[in-house]
């Protein structure tokens, strides 16, 4: 069986993990950031910045590649307060779009997150699992965005490539 | 399949958990306990036919540590029972 889905392997995207409360965070770096989201897995975005709300008081930055070197000056990992850490991640996950009107059908098979819309709104964003890695999945438009680590990215791109062919 | 309660992420598959063991009893007070006491709180891990506590790590998810009650007869996460634990 085929599906009609595109695959798409993305190159270099700016992450920056953050970790520490709301306060603290906001504190060291608020201008450049987005409000931070409430809910639990949401996300917010302000000047094509992303921050997403993964964990308990721990949150990642993304954003496009070119506006890595601007964000890394601006959060100063290596001077930041000792009660956050700020680290760039962005060569740590290798990210594809799944997208297509049968984008959640190929996202059932590698994924056990419930995708329908009244449950994964267009603002979540989750580590889950992507074919048994872990990963980090959210909407893009048309579809779904997944990040595996990175020395996983042939695998998974071979797996897309089975699992829809 | 097992959907566990994660604190920050709600309900999710027990695949995204790694089984952190069953609680175990608290430490006695060594210098209270008899040796068959410190016998029995180093080496039996709980097992019962019913309710047990346990702990899972929500490690391909947001990282948390959950504490939960689960039924080994039936699978169910269930309440904690009543009476001390
Ligand atoms: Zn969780």
């Amino acid at each position: 069986m085929s599906y009609d889905v595109q695959i798409d392997r993305l190159g270099r995207v700016a992450v920056f993990d953050l970790k520490g409360t709301a306060d603290a965070v906001g504190a060291w770096v608020k201008d450049i950031l987005p409000a931070f989201p409430v809910r639990p897995n949401t996300r917010t975005e302000k000047n094509g910045v992303a921050l997403c709300y993964i964990g308990r008081n721990h949150w990642l930055l993304r954003a496009a590649r070119d506006a890595e070197e601007r964000l890394e000056q601006r959060l100063k990992p290596t001077n930041c307060p000792a009660d956050i850490s700020i680290v760039r991640v962005s060569d740590t996950l290798t990210f594809f779009h799944v997208t297509g009107p049968d984008a959640a059908d190929v996202m059932a098979i590698a994924c056990p997150l419930d995708l329908h819309e009244t449950v994964f709104p267009p603002d979540a964003v989750t580590y889950s699992e992507f074919f048994g890695l872990k990963a980090l999945v959210t909407r893009c438009e048309g579809g779904f965005e997944c990040a595996v680590e990175q020395s996983f990215g042939d695998m998974v791109a071979d797996y897309l490539a089975r699992a829809t062919a | 399949m097992m959907l566990i309660p994660c604190p920050f992420c709600g309900k999710r598959n027990e695949s995204e958990f790694i089984f952190g063991g069953p609680v175990g009893a608290d430490r006695p007070d060594p210098n209270a306990a008899s040796d068959a006491e410190w016998v029995e709180y180093l080496t039996v891990v709980p097992n019962p036919l019913g309710p047990v506590q346990e702990r899972w790590w929500h490690a391909r998810g947001c990282g948390e540590w959950v504490t939960i009650w689960r039924d080994t007869r039936t699978h169910d996460i269930v309440r904690a029972p009543d009476g001390p634990k």
